[in-house]
């Protein structure tokens, strides 16, 4: 298939239909999860002046800040690994009201200290918790307002990491375990009580479409978490949400069969949760290549006819083209070189050549555990057309084994060790591709890894960070370095744009850590000594730049 | 030379309990994010060509490290096994051997193992389904059991070496005490548990829709609480069969809190 994309098409039909303008309100920018802002004061002719205006601490630096802030009419509210939320003067950095989630002294999950952003909706902010409550909290004034316990963490051994979507007066909120012997479900609670909507299993339950797909009881430990935020059509009403991988991660001898909906595509009626449609972009996973990663929904025309469509970059390192309507494939494309679990994905979506680890033994496959890139947030700008996604180049030896799941514990069914891709040298890139051919227009390569989200505005820049503490801008034409500021951490998180005060800011977390982070020690042994930090930075034009 | 055949067989079984330990490191300690293969380190820390105390290294790895990833493993892996991690440590770290810790630490962190409990078969069965995870309404959504659970409604404790009849005879019961009515301002009205009154506020469990939720009212909302029949405990219990409720109830006979 060689699906034909007009970018000037787009330019002009997709219009700005989920374009961030004044406020970033929700987690990918708007529901459609573009992560581009529309503002322009900042742009290719000015960015050289931009400064920073205020700095703001958290003080929980364990963990690294992952969040992405969201702003409402001028405040801005941030989430820490340890659950803390901040409500900031969006113009100054000055705090308005903080709330300090009572977090368990004892926690001892492998899932966190991390947390990756609150929702604000309806007068409420949300927040998932790393012992796996939501809490909502009074938009003004930070007090608790309702709190619910969505499973025992002692039992399930999972937590909520992601940041909430709100939808359809819905709060809904994936949990984390896939790597856990745990069964994954979202859940949809009521934006005003707090009271359970509706569940959806990510394993289909005895008597259920899909269960046949599971070998005995593997479905009761068969994973398939939620630990990302999803995204929302509202004229579709419908929610889409990636899931994870299949557990034991690398042993699957056990739950033999397509394991449904792991590693999917879910489609679900805001109003009631049931399965509209389902895409299952790796059958039965032996990986632990997660399409978990965010579902970002544009409309463009594929073959000359306009197409709702939702893109997917699994952590494989394949981006997935589904038609939103009703899940059919429409392409799939990589975003890196080092690709040897599969030797490719055919015009039906299926998978070709795959390569599996054998338990008992150690082999050699690319990308590793942590990635053909990792779920830091792709953007979409409809100005060029184009989707900018990191990817990164990196091998492991995996070695499977046997394993007898546990409730709640540990479930990976082997061992891996990161190794040295096969071809080129370890590291990381972000580059900007047509969303439906994979075709690449430019690639910004990078010593480290790239695991911050990117950002697009109508300035015609991409922003993002690096793991040194850079905080930089593209040009999202070329991909030129036009601009960096470092920040004195590491970037784990995702940088929004808004405007106070008639003034464009942009603002980035900045904060190293996490799994992926801790991984990188062992391809590059000086990053285990990387500084942890916490801040949020926001940068402006001085008033004569503008 | 029998002090030198001591310290060869001491030597002979610190080997074999390094090797059990790779197995134990490989399954528990290597996984996923954590210290990585051969303690190369991930997401946990490097292990490999550090410096430890045995010491130290013990109460880590039974206790755990608070607010931390890392988990404790006393009553996950045996004592032996724990020994023999160690020792596989000591095979790619410096780890110094200075005599053990006297006295235990705290309780172990992240998720538990799964309690253990053996008794009759009937009570056994009962066991499995108080924390049967495939059921969303399971009791310990909201009753704590032997340490586990999520301690909302009544400790179950106190039904412990009660007739079964009795027991069974209280969790089909309709009523259930303690649950009140609660009447807010504007109109909303919900099953509750009292739990804190602090200053203006006021905390209720709103036990409309499993699992229950904690809302935090002022005062000044709450129009009245009253004592009220209308939440019936046993529409939690109308998914199980009669002799499930049996199962149920020959477990609380059985377990001691």
């Amino acid at each position: 298939m060689r699906p034909v994309l007009g970018v000037l098409a787009c330019a002009l039909a997709c219009g700005a239909q989920d374009a961030a303008h004044e406020n970033w309100p929700a987690y990918g920018g708007g529901p459609s999860a573009w992560r581009y802002s529309a503002l322009s004061q900042v742009n290719r002719s000015n960015i050289r002046r931009l400064a920073p205006a205020w700095v703001f601490q958290t003080g929980d630096v364990l963990g690294g800040l992952q969040s992405t802030p969201i702003v409402v009419d001028g405040v801005m509210y941030v989430s820490t690994a340890k659950n803390r939320v901040f409500a900031i003067d969006a113009a100054t950095g000055r705090e308005l009201w903080h709330y300090f989630y009572p977090v368990p002294r004892e926690f001892g999950l492998i899932y966190g200290p991390w947390n990756r952003g609150v929702a604000v909706a309806d007068g409420r902010v949300f927040m998932g918790t790393i012992d796996n409550h939501v809490v909502a909290l009074d938009q003004k004034t930070g007090r608790e307002l309702w709190l619910v316990n969505v499973e025992d963490m002692q039992q399930c051994g999972c937590n909520i990491t992601a940041a909430p979507l709100v939808a359809g007066g819905k709060v809904i909120v994936g949990v984390t375990g896939g790597d856990s012997a745990h069964r994954g479900y979202l859940t949809a609670f009521d934006v005003k009580t707090g009271r359970k909507a509706w569940r959806f299993w990510t394993i289909p339950g005895p008597g259920e479409p899909g269960h046949e797909t599971w070998a005995g009881d593997s479905w009761k430990s068969g994973g398939g978490s939620t630990w990302m935020t999803g995204s929302y059509d509202p004229e579709l009403n419908l929610v889409y949400w990636g899931v994870g991988n299949a557990a034991a991660d690398f042993y699957g001898d056990a739950r033999r069969g397509r394991n449904l909906y792991t590693d999917s595509i879910v489609a679900l009626d805001a109003a009631t949760g049931k399965l509209k449609w389902y895409y299952q972009e790796v059958p039965h996973d032996v990986w632990d290549f997660d399409a978990a990663y965010e579902c970002v929904l544009v409309d463009l025309p594929v073959n000359g006819r306009m197409r709702k469509l939702l893109v997917n970059v699994n952590k494989g390192g394949y981006a997935f083209v589904v038609d939103r309507t009703n899940g059919e494939f429409v392409s799939a494309w990589p975003v890196a070189e080092n690709i040897t679990w599969i030797q490719g994905v055919d015009q039906k979506g299926e998978l070709v050549g795959r390569s599996e680890p054998v338990p008992g033994q150690t082999r050699l496959l690319c990308p590793s555990i942590g990635g053909g890139r990792s779920w830091n947030h792709a953007a979409f700008s409809p100005r060029t057309g184009w989707f900018y996604s990191t990817g990164i180049e990196w091998c492991q030896e995996v070695t499977a084994q046997k394993e007898e799941p546990k409730e709640g514990q540990n479930f990976f069914g082997g061992v891996f060790q990161l190794r040295p891709p096969l071809k080129g040298k370890a590291g990381g890139h972000l580059a900007a591709y047509d969303p439906v051919t994979g075709r690449k227009f430019w690639s910004y390569e990078s010593k480290y890894p790239l695991l911050a989200s990117a950002l697009a505005t109508a300035g015609d820049l991409l922003f993002s960070g690096d793991p040194e503490g850079n905080f930089f801008a593209l040009d999202a034409k070329t991909g030129e370095k036009l601009w960096s500021f470092q920040t004195g951490s590491g970037h784990r998180g995702s940088p929004v744009a808004y405007s106070a005060g008639g003034r464009q800011f942009v603002a980035t977390p900045s904060g190293w850590g996490s799994a992926v982070a801790g991984l990188l020690s062992q391809l590059w042994p000086e990053t285990e000594d990387f500084r942890p930090g916490s801040a949020i930075f926001a940068f402006t034009l001085p008033e004569e730049g503008r | 030379m029998i002090w030198v055949a001591l310290l060869l067989a001491h030597s002979a079984a610190e080997t074999g309990s390094a090797a059990r330990g790779e197995q134990v490191f490989a399954q528990s300690c290597s996984v996923g994010y954590c210290h990585g293969k051969a303690g190369a380190a991930s997401r946990g820390p490097r292990l490999r060509g550090r410096t430890f105390a045995r010491s130290y290294l013990e109460r880590v790895i039974r206790d755990g490290i608070p607010n931390s990833a890392m988990p404790g493993w006393k009553g996950r892996l045996t004592d032996q096994d724990i020994a023999a991690v160690i020792d596989y440590v000591a095979s790619l770290a410096t780890v110094s051997n200075d005599p053990p810790p006297t006295t235990a630490g705290s309780a172990p962190a992240g998720p538990a193992p799964a309690p253990e409990f053996r008794g009759t078969a009937e009570a056994e069965r009962g066991f499995r389904l108080f924390f049967d995870a495939t059921r969303e309404t399971r009791c310990g959504v909201c009753h704590v059991s032997g340490g586990r659970g999520i301690a909302i409604g009544p400790d179950l404790g106190n039904l412990a070496g009660k007739p079964e009849g009795e027991i069974a005879a209280v969790l089909r019961s309709p009523r259930a005490r303690h649950v009140v009515t609660v009447r807010l301002r504007g109109g909303e009205t919900f099953p509750g548990l009292r739990v804190s009154k602090q200053g203006s506020l006021v905390k209720f469990y709103d036990l409309t829709t499993p699992p229950p939720v904690l809302r935090t009212v002022s005062q000044a909302e709450v129009l009245s609480v009253s004592d009220d029949a209308a939440w019936r405990h046993d529409a939690y219990l109308a998914p199980y069969t009669p002799s499930e409720i049996d199962d149920l109830a020959a477990y609380l006979r059985a377990r001691r809190p």
